[in-house]
């Protein structure tokens, strides 16, 4: 079993795996306190259609897939601010139109089909010695960001009025968590691919919040699942040749649910 | 002259194509309490977001601490306590980390944030609940945590939108308590409210709004049949009790008669 830690595309996936988990699970809080879940399928879902323009183009996918997904994100947010259409609504609008491009792209370009798996499930092959370094990168900033502010933040996640008239640019925190997320969306596409990676953001916490109520435990705990299902799913797609984005988040899900039986039966009991 | 907090002149506020607030103008002194009362749908809560930069003003003007309210709220020294939070239950925080977030803008260190926070904790009677689970806590317990938040950070002026909603009647009467004693100490309070009965007891002054400033003034000049015909729209019936009559269904009275 061990033998995998010696392949260097193994080495690439552990790493960027566990960076990605760490990163995805601390803002696994913030969706979960926000219920920004459909904020964030939204995202992940809207990536596919910049990632397909890139292959169309032949420039560099994951820029596009950031591109779209940043705007899709402000889009979102900036809509559901405003309140005038409903938030669910014009994420379903949005990502449908951004996946249906997608779908147009990659028809229009030739030998797409590889490309097109990848997008939608991911594929640990494909992680790079570069895609860790812009990970870590990535990671670093967010953390110094949130250790600085996350006071604020979690005020403005309390309630945005209430912060507001504290004298807190409530706006400014708004914004950047959702670009922070749309990235951290982007980066998480190469492990789980698109269809999944709002999984990885969204599970977490839901999980850890199932067991403790206090924002600091539920996020080490978050990181401290994560890692480690994350590992277990990269080992098993490795050993029994699955699809790692589907076995880390059938593992993710897995452990919800027992999460959730086990809480009620304690309850009962 | 008295050193005015909050100035309203000539305030409409336009919400789409409907006139919520129209021509509003009052000032509220330090130390005033002042309660904001009037029917459902009167603007008595876009009233208080617009005090407070929420709202932007179609025409006049609102100047909190003698500045514009989004300048005003940058100094840290205004307190709100919104209608009914829309803080979900399972928001993953304690009692002291609710009060914590009043004090998130100051420069204190943390030792002497958390000191202060649990300072203000016992000041409402929930230093017992420090570690508690906020969203565990009845409506009652919130509301002083709530409050602990607001006072933490030593505002000039509070504004409190129904702060006696939706917590029991023993609560309350603890809540209303704690006002006078911060009418006491000399806080500026600006609170919408509909137990007109209640707050009569202690406020200053009494603004009777919908969509117009129907009445600003003393508390005994408002239980007038006509000025509450005016801001309520129909005839109205008020029982007020006194503090000598604890179950007075009995000592109704009607409005003008102002015994019980």
């Amino acid at each position: 079993m061990l033998e995998v830690l010696s392949i260097p595309f193994m080495q690439n996936a552990i790493i960027g795996g566990i960076i990605l988990a760490v990163l995805l699970s601390v803002l696994s809080l913030f969706v979960n306190i926000k219920n920004w879940s459909f904020i964030n399928v939204g995202i992940s879902h809207a990536t596919f259609g910049g990632l397909a323009l890139g292959v169309y183009l032949g420039i560099s996918p994951i820029s596009l897939g950031l591109l779209f997904a940043v705007i899709t994100g402000l889009l979102i947010g900036y809509i559901s601010k405003k309140g005038n259409i409903h938030e669910d609504v014009s994420i379903g609008i949005l990502f449908s139109i951004s996946m249906a491009l997608g779908v147009i792209f990659l028809t229009l370009t030739p030998n797409y089909t590889s490309d097109l798996f990848t997008f939608l499930f991911g594929n640990i092959l494909t992680i790079t010695k570069e895609d860790i370094y812009t990970l870590a990168l990535f990671t670093t900033v967010v953390f110094i960001f949130l250790g600085i502010f996350f006071q604020k933040i979690l005020f403005c996640c309390y309630n945005e009025e209430v912060a507001f008239s504290s004298g807190i640019n409530t706006s400014f925190y708004y914004y950047t968590l959702i670009l922070i997320m749309a990235v951290a969306t982007v980066l998480a596409v190469k492990l789980v691919g698109v269809i999944l990676a709002s999984a990885m953001v969204i599970l977490p916490a839901a999980t850890s919040s199932q067991i403790f109520w206090h924002y600091k435990k539920i996020i080490t705990s978050s990181v401290i699942i994560s890692v480690l299902i994350v590992l277990a799913g990269i080992f098993l797609s490795y050993q029994y040749n699955l699809p790692s984005g589907a076995t880390i988040v059938l593992i993710y899900g897995l452990f919800f649910f027992l999460t959730v039986t086990g809480k009620n039966i304690l309850r009962a009991g | 002259m008295e050193n005015q907090i909050l100035q309203v002149k000539d305030l409409t506020v336009k919400i789409g194509n409907s006139t919520i607030l129209e021509n509003i103008n009052l000032s509220v002194n330090e130390g005033e309490v002042v309660a904001i009362v009037g029917p459902n749908g009167g603007g008595k809560t876009t009233f208080v977001k617009t005090c407070l930069g929420f709202v932007k003003p179609s025409s006049g003007y609102v100047r909190l601490l003698g500045k514009k309210p989004r300048e005003a709220i940058k100094t840290g020294k205004i307190g709100y306590l919104p209608q009914k939070s829309s803080t979900p239950k399972k928001f993953p925080v304690s009692a002291l980390d609710v009060v914590l977030f009043g004090l998130v803008n100051t420069k204190l260190p943390k030792k002497k944030k958390i000191e202060k926070a649990l300072e203000y904790l016992d000041k409402v009677g929930m230093i017992g609940f420090k570690d508690k689970h906020y969203g565990s806590l009845s409506g009652g317990q919130q509301q002083r945590v709530s409050i602990a938040r607001v006072l933490v950070s030593e505002p000039k002026i509070i504004f409190l939108d129904e702060p006696a909603t939706g917590i029991d009647v023993l609560a309350q009467e603890s809540f209303y308590e704690f006002l006078k004693q911060l009418k006491q100490e000399g806080m500026t309070i600006v609170m919408v409210t509909h137990d007109i009965g209640s707050s009569a007891k202690f406020v200053d002054k009494i603004a009777g709004l919908n969509r117009y400033l129907h009445f600003y003034g003393h508390p005994k000049e408002f239980f007038h049949k006509d000025i509450l015909k005016k801001l309520y729209g129909s005839e109205m019936e008020l029982i007020i009790h006194s503090e000598e009559c604890v179950a007075c269904e009995h000592f109704r009275f009607k409005i003008g008669e102002k015994k019980c």
